[in-house]
C-alpha cells in the first residue's frame, strides 16, 4: 500500500470579482512507506496548494487522494491521526509556551498526556530545544521557531510527513540536524512530502523529485537519474566570478533551470 | 467535511486551549472580562440611577437602576461576543494562522469554528452571570430569573460571537472590523434599549430597532430579571438571528480559509 497517492489532482481557486487560478492542474504521484517525495518548483507553481489539498485542509477542484489506503475526504479523520504537517507560513500558537505547545497538539491527537509529556521532551531534545521548553514562542527566533514547528508535526509519529519548505531559515547545522532526525524517523517507515527551494537538499534527501512548473509536473525522477536524462551529465563550465571559470558535473539545479526556465516556459505552454 | 460527523470531543479540545490561554493571563483575562460591565454599572446604574430614581415601563414601575443593570448584563452579552469572536478570530486566523495549524490534526475546521464560538460565549456568559450576581446582591434581579437567564445568555453569547466571526471571515483586514463596528454594534448598543425604554421613540426609528438583535435579548432578559411583560416576538426575532447567523459565519469562514 503507497503511503500517499495523488491521482490526477486539480485545484482552482475562484474568488469573487477575479479570474480563476488554476494552481494545479492534473497532478498525480505516488509515495511509498519509507520513501521521501521532493516537490520542486518555482514560487506559485502549485507546491504549497497540492500539499494542503494532500493534508484535506483544501477541497480538490478534481483528484483522488489516498492517505495510507484511506481517501482523504471520506476518512479525513482516521487519515489525520497519521499524519504530520510542517505548513510553509509559522503558524505556530504564540500563546504558548514551547513545551505547551507539543502538549496541545498532542491532546488534538488524543495521546493521552502521560505519553504526551514524554513524546513532547523527547521531540525537544531532538531539536535541541529542551532547555527553552519554557519560554514562549514570541521569545524565539525564527530558525528556533521553524525547528519547533517541524518537531510539532511530530508529536504523532506520522507515517505521513507533509514538510512545506521545513529548513527555510535554519542555520546549517539545525538543517543537518533535522536531516538526521528525517533519515531516523525513515528508516521506521514514515514516509515523506517535501517541498524546498534548496536542490542540494533535494538531491540528498529525496528519492524521487517532481519538478512542478505552472501547476503541472514536467519530469519526476530520482534525482541522479534526472541529472543524467535532462543533462546527459554534461559537465558546466562557468565564470563563478570575474575571472574564475570553473568546470563542474551538472547537479539538479541544472536540472531545475533547463526544466522551469523562461526559454522552456514557451515550449510548454504550448504543449498545455 | 460537511459530511463528516462533527465531534464534541474535539470541540471540547479547541475550547481547552482558549481556556488554557484565559486562565493563563489571569490578570489580563479578569480586567477585560469583568472590568468593563462593572464600570459601565457603577456610572449608569449608581450614578445615573441615583439621579433618575423610579421609571415607569409600559405601566410596570421600576427603579432606573435595575432597568439598566439588565441592560448591562445584554451590553456584556454583545460586547465580549462580539469583539472577542471578531478581533481576536482575525488574530488567530490571519496572524496567528492556528485555525490552519489545528485543522490540519483529526480535529476539523468545523470543530475548530465550533470551539471559537464556544468559547467566546462562555466567556461572555460568565461576565454576563457576575453581573447579574450584582444583580441578585443588591435585590434587583429575581434569583429564578437569574438561573432560568444563565443558558439563555450563552445562546445570546453564541449569536453575537456568530457575528463578529462574520465579521472578521468578511474582513480584509484587523482595521476594517471598525465599519461593522462603528455603524452597526455601536448604535445598536446605544438605541436598543440598555438606557432607555424604547416606547417614547418615534415609530420608524422603532420599527427598525425593534428588529436588531439586541433588542430582543434585552426583552427576553427583563422578562426573566426584572419580571416585564412576555413579549412573544422577542424568542423569535433573536432566534431568527441565530438561525441566520451561527451557520453563515462558520460558512462565510470557511470559505475564506478554505479556498
Ligand atoms: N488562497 C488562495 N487564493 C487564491 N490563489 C491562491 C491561494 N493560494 C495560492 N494561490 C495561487 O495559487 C498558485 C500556487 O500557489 P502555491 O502557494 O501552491 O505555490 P508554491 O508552489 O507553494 O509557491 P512558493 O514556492 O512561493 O511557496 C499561485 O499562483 C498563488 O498565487
Ligand atoms: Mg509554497
Amino acid at each position: 500500500m503507497s503511503s500517499l497517492s495523488v491521482i490526477d489532482l486539480y485545484k482552482n481557486y475562484s474568488r469573487k470579482n477575479r479570474p480563476v487560478v488554476e494552481a494545479v492542474r492534473g497532478i498525480s504521484f505516488d509515495i511509498k512507506p519509507g520513501e521521501c517525495f521532493g516537490l520542486l518548483g518555482p514560487n506559485g507553481a502549485g507546491k504549497s496548494t497540492t500539499m494542503k489539498c494532500v493534508t484535506g485542509f483544501y477541497h480538490p477542484s478534481k483528484g483522488s487522494i489516498k492517505v495510507l489506503g484511506l481517501d482523504i475526504a471520506a476518512n479525513l479523520r482516521d487519515a489525520r491521526m497519521k499524519l504530520g504537517v510542517c505548513h510553509q507560513d509559522d503558524t505556530l500558537d504564540t500563546d504558548f509556551a514551547m513545551l505547551d505547545q507539543l502538549l496541545q497538539f498532542a491532546s488534538f491527537f488524543r495521546i493521552d498526556k502521560k505519553e504526551a509529556l514524554l513524546r513532547s521532551e523527547k521531540l525537544l531534545k531532538r531539536f535541541d530545544l529542551l532547555e527553552r521548553k519554557k519560554d514562549l514562542v514570541e521569545s524565539l527566533s525564527g530558525g528556533l521557531r521553524r525547528r519547533l514547528q517541524v518537531a510539532r508535526s511530530l508529536i504523532n509519529n506520522p507515517e505521513l510527513l507533509v514538510l512545506d519548505e521545513p529548513t527555510t531559515g535554519l542555520d546549517p547545522e539545525s538543517r543537518r540536524s533535522l536531516w538526521e532526525i528525517l533519515c531516523e524517523e525513515r528508516k521506521k517507515g514514515m514516509a515523506i512530502l517535501l517541498s524546498t527551494h534548496y536542490m542540494d537538499e533535494a538531491q540528498r534527501l529525496c528519492d524521487r523529485v517532481a519538478i512542478i512548473y505552472k501547476g503541472k509536473i514536467v519530469a519526476c525522477d530520482n534525482p541522479q537519474k534526472l541529472i543524467s536524462d535532462v543533462t546527459n551529465d554534461k559537465m558546466i563550465k562557468e565564470e563563478i566570478r570575474p575571472g574564475i571559470t570553473i568546470e563542474r558535473p551538472s547537479n539538479l539545479e541544472d536540472v531545475y533551470l533547463l526544466l522551469t526556465g523562461v526559454s522552456l516556459a514557451a515550449d510548454l505552454s504550448e504543449g498545455a | 467535511m460537511g459530511r463528516l460527523m462533527i465531534s464534541l470531543g474535539s470541540i471540547y479540545l479547541v475550547w481547552k486551549r482558549y481556556a488554557y490561554v484565559y486562565r493563563k493571563n489571569m490578570a489580563f483575562a479578569v480586567i477585560t472580562t469583568f472590568v468593563e460591565p462593572f464600570l459601565y454599572l457603577a456610572s449608569f446604574g449608581f450614578g445615573l440611577g441615583s439621579v433618575i430614581g423610579i421609571i415607569d415601563v409600559g405601566g410596570i414601575q421600576v427603579s432606573y437602576r435595575a432597568f439598566v443593570l439588565a441592560g448591562i448584563v445584554g451590553q456584556t452579552i454583545l460586547f465580549q461576543s462580539f469583539f472577542e469572536a471578531a478581533y481576536g478570530s482575525f488574530v488567530r486566523m490571519y496572524y496567528q494562522k492556528i485555525f490552519q495549524a489545528i485543522a490540519v490534526t483529526p480535529v476539523t475546521i468545523e470543530e475548530v469554528l465550533w470551539g471559537e464560538i464556544i468559547w467566546d460565549a462562555s466567556r461572555s456568559s460568565t461576565s454576563a452571570v457576575a453581573v447579574m450576581l450584582i444583580g441578585v446582591a443588591i435585590g434587583d434581579f429575581s434569583i429564578l430569573g437569574v438561573l432560568c437567564a444563565i443558558p439563555i445568555c450563552f445562546l445570546f453569547g453564541m449569536i453575537f460571537a456568530s457575528l463578529g466571526l462574520l465579521v472578521s471571515a468578511k474582513s480584509q483586514s484587523i482595521d476594517s472590523i471598525s465599519y461593522p463596528q462603528y455603524l452597526f454594534i455601536i448604535p445598536m448598543f446605544l438605541f436598543s434599549g440598555v438606557f432607555f425604554p424604547l416606547t417614547n421613540l418615534p415609530n420608524l426609528i422603532h420599527k427598525i430597532i425593534f428588529i436588531l438583535p439586541l433588542t430582543s435579548v434585552l426583552s427576553v432578559l427583563r422578562t426573566l430579571v426584572l419580571g416585564f411583560t412576555f413579549e412573544w416576538w422577542a424568542p423569535i426575532i433573536i432566534s431568527g438571528w441565530g438561525i441566520l447567523l451561527i451557520p453563515l459565519a462558520r460558512k462565510a469562514m470557511i470559505k475564506r480559509l478554505v479556498a
